[in-house]
């Protein structure tokens, strides 16, 4: 009884915090001046400038997605499975851009590729304003979004190459060559997974509104926002997250009908037998300086850009003086935030995994949603949910963001829990159930102890996206209650670059900080034991 | 009254009956086996005792108490009172050894003195005092074997419930164990369903073996008869 109240109440957060307001925003696009109407979506397919935008729309998520998908699938392979050196190493620089904003990206590459940026000044104000002409457009909105979401790809990878036998492999090595083996064997056993990080690519690189508004390239998301927030005309901006929304639905089914029946069950979870490493015999250094070269100018060279702008104590007193309050904000927002999507992802994986009620399938495919769902979507479905004098409580406070979090992150924590309760064995809960423990005694005694990991992980996971976002908060932050991505954002437009770069490197340490303790910590610990 | 009884048991797996039509009855402080090779349906039986599973049709009871009937799950697991013996042991890794023991009695609410002097006597009568606050990943194949029959006896079960525990023992450990538990079920009383693909250690440990087959009950009887049987059929 007490399992069924506590899922059911997770379930119930996840429809008012996410479905409630994607529903409600739907349903009002059907009614114009108080009836029914289509009207909103007449207007959105007879304007011409809808079809440029969902082309800009597509050919960005597009681009991104088939560049990524073709450099992260063999950097996967060759961090994960070979001698290459540095790997650890690599494979985290790789991860950097991931967990910061992409616009802070974007911010970088200004700095470098900008008309008065290090390029122009090195090599002559002709050079800066072919490179500038190309970062504002599509090729630097690629740029940026690629090195963003890179590390998905490469991360899903090394993920699934995990789940692939040795011995598959090593039967195959018996007749064939690495490259073949690869090839044949390998590469097809984790197509599902690299199918599902470029479809994670390119719905991410759709929903993307900070990058394309930072480089003026016109797609849906921005049209919504700017809609949104500097007309204040709410048809059209929902109109324009009509498109957005359906791709994304569309792409959940096609993944929920093609993909989730051909994921491999390969090697269970745990298993010890050690991978076969490949050799890179003549080639290891090569494809070390290759691989060196490639993660020294899609994350050191922006990051250093950045650094080197923001270089004087003045920029980071201005910083301070200017937007450190949104700062403190920030992190505690995304500590609150985290603290929940650990708790209401942890029981959200708890259900999809022993699938205790019968909804279990559409909870993921929710939270899923949820997460693929571009964030003004989500924001302006928010404002169009609670925006009304009776909910003040909710709308004029910080809850809102909260709630805001709670609808686009829950899926990251929930299926990080999902990963490591499937790596606990039924027989753990059943033993404390035989010994008489009811249900919340043996979640808080012996569930949650056994996937402490996956809960820490999901705390920081979620620590980072709260922390990074951008979308979401700038669409439905209330006044005086601004988090720090959305300060840099706005002070974008008429601030000083040094300022900016200062603000955006507090930005990067104030995420990588705490992550490096953290790992510093478990490092330590883990010596220690 | 019998400790244990299942009235015509039937439990399906996506149509496919994975258990069919069982009728059994367990005495107080008998020794059952139950025997058969993968996929007969002993372990589902003893799932279905446990209340992890719900039959399909049929009734269980324990104690004379009616727990599961038809689809229903009438009492579920953690009020069924019985103790229990994993294939993997399922010890809990981040508990010490008197933490196991304790979990459960902690969830029955025993007061602390209770609780200390219950685990001392169990430990003491598993040879396993000494390791009272080892971890569990600390202690041999053996000790944990011991360490997760004293957690399903500290509970004075009705029945103790064993699902093929000594499978992954090398042979000199295996008898060693089923000496333990014949040595523990002379002191204590206890029920005992057991449930094992090994004829040998179905012979040794149970008063009565109950052959399984195609998840029906094949045949009943003492392990004298049981093997005789076996030694004609295979004449």
């Amino acid at each position: 009884m007490c399992k069924r109240a506590v899922l059911l109440t997770v379930v119930i957060i996840l429809v008012v915090v996410g479905l409630l307001p994607v529903l409600v925003m739907f349903a009002k696009t059907l009614v114009t001046d108080g009836h029914f109407s289509f009207a909103s979506y007449k207007a959105l397919f007879s304007s011409g400038r809808q079809w440029v935008l969902l082309w800009h729309t597509l050919a960005l998520s597009s681009l991104t997605t088939v560049l990524a998908t073709l450099i992260g699938l063999p950097l996967g392979i060759l961090l994960a499975r070979t001698d290459l050196p540095l790997r650890r190493t690599l494979a985290v620089l790789f991860v950097i851009p991931l967990l910061i904003p992409p616009y802070v990206t974007a911010v970088s590459w200004f700095h470098i590729l900008g008309r008065e940026g290090f390029l122009s000044q090195l090599l002559g104000p002709a050079v800066g304003a072919r490179t500038s002409g190309w970062l504002f457009g599509l090729p630097g909105c690629v740029l940026v979004l690629f090195s963003t979401f890179l590390p998905i790809v490469i991360l899903l990878t090394m993920t699934y190459l995990k789940t692939v036998s040795p011995h598959l492999e090593e039967a195959g090595k018996l007749v064939g060559k690495w490259p073949r083996v690869l090839r044949q064997i390998t590469v097809r056993l984790i197509m599902p997974g690299v199918l599902l990080g470029a479809m994670l690519v390119f719905l991410l690189s759709m929903g993307e509104f900070g990058v394309p508004t930072f480089l003026r390239y016109s797609v849906f998301p921005v049209e919504s926002f700017t809609q949104f927030s500097a007309f204040y005309n709410f048809e059209a901006a929902t109109a324009a997250t009509i498109p957005l929304g359906v791709i994304t639905l569309g792409l959940l089914a096609v993944e929920r009908i093609f993909l989730r029946s051909k994921t491999y069950q390969l090697r269970p979870a745990g298993t010890d037998h050690q991978f076969p490493r490949i050799d890179l015999g003549s080639g290891r250094l090569w494809l070390f300086a290759i691989v060196s070269v490639l993660s020294f100018l899609i994350v050191v060279l922006p990051l250093l850009a950045l650094v080197i702008e923001s270089f004087s104590l003045s920029a980071f007193r201005g910083a301070f003086s200017r937007a450190g309050d949104s700062l403190v904000r920030s992190l505690t927002y995304a500590a609150i935030g985290a603290s929940l999507l650990a708790i209401v992802g942890f029981f959200c994986g708890y259900l999809i995994h022993t699938r205790s009620l019968p909804l279990w399938r559409g909870v993921d495919s929710l939270t899923i949603f949820l997460f693929a769902l571009p964030s003004t979507v989500i924001g302006i479905g928010l404002t169009t949910l609670w925006n009304r004098p009776s909910t003040n409580l909710i709308y004029a406070t910080p809850v809102i963001i909260i709630f805001g979090y709670l609808a686009q992150y829950t899926a990251l924590t929930s299926r990080i829990t999902v990963t490591s309760l499937a790596q606990i064995p039924p027989s753990m809960e059943e033993a404390a159930q035989t010994a008489g423990a009811a249900w919340l005694r043996r979640t808080g005694f012996i569930i949650a102890p056994l996937a402490k990991r996956g809960l820490i992980a999901g705390w920081i996971v979620g620590f980072i996206f709260c922390l990074r976002d951008t979308g979401i908060s700038m669409m439905v932050y209330p006044p005086g209650h601004d988090t720090f991505p959305v300060r840099i954002f706005t002070l974008m437009a008429n601030g000083p670059p040094s300022l900016i770069a200062a603000l955006c490197v507090t930005l990067v340490a104030a995420t990588l900080l705490p992550l490096g303790i953290l790992g510093f910590a478990f490092r330590q610990i883990r010596s220690h034991k | 009254m019998s400790a244990v009884r299942f009235e015509s048991v039937t439990k399906s797996y996506s149509g496919r009956p994975a258990v069919e039509n069982v009728s059994l009855i367990v005495e107080k402080g008998e020794r059952l086996t139950i025997l058969g090779p993968s996929g007969c349906g002993k372990t589902t039986l003893l799932r279905l005792l446990a209340g992890f599973l719900t039959p399909d049709k049929g009734s269980i009871l324990i104690d004379g108490e009616l727990v599961a009937r038809d689809g229903r799950n009438l009492r579920p697991a953690e009020e069924r009172k019985l103790g229990m013996v994993f294939q993997d042991l399922a010890l809990w890794p981040h508990l010490s050894v008197r933490g196991n023991l304790e979990f459960g009695l902690k969830a029955r609410g025993l007061p602390r003195l209770q609780r200390r002097k219950r685990i001392l006597e169990i430990l003491r009568l598993v040879q396993m005092e000494a390791s009272a606050n080892s971890r569990i990943q600390e202690l041999s194949g053996g000790q944990q074997q011991r360490v997760a029959l004293a957690r399903a006896i500290v509970l004075r079960p009705k029945a103790l419930l064993m699902d093929e525990p000594l499978s992954n023992l090398d042979y000199d450990l295996n008898l060693r164990s089923r000496e333990a538990i014949l040595r523990l079920h002379g002191e204590l009383g206890f029920t005992l369903l057991y449930v094992t693909h090994d004829r040998d250690e179905a012979f040794h440990i149970g008063t009565r073996v109950v052959v399984m087959r195609h998840g029906a009950v094949d045949r009943i009887g003492t392990p004298e008869e049981i093997r005789e049987h076996f030694q004609q059929v295979s004449l």
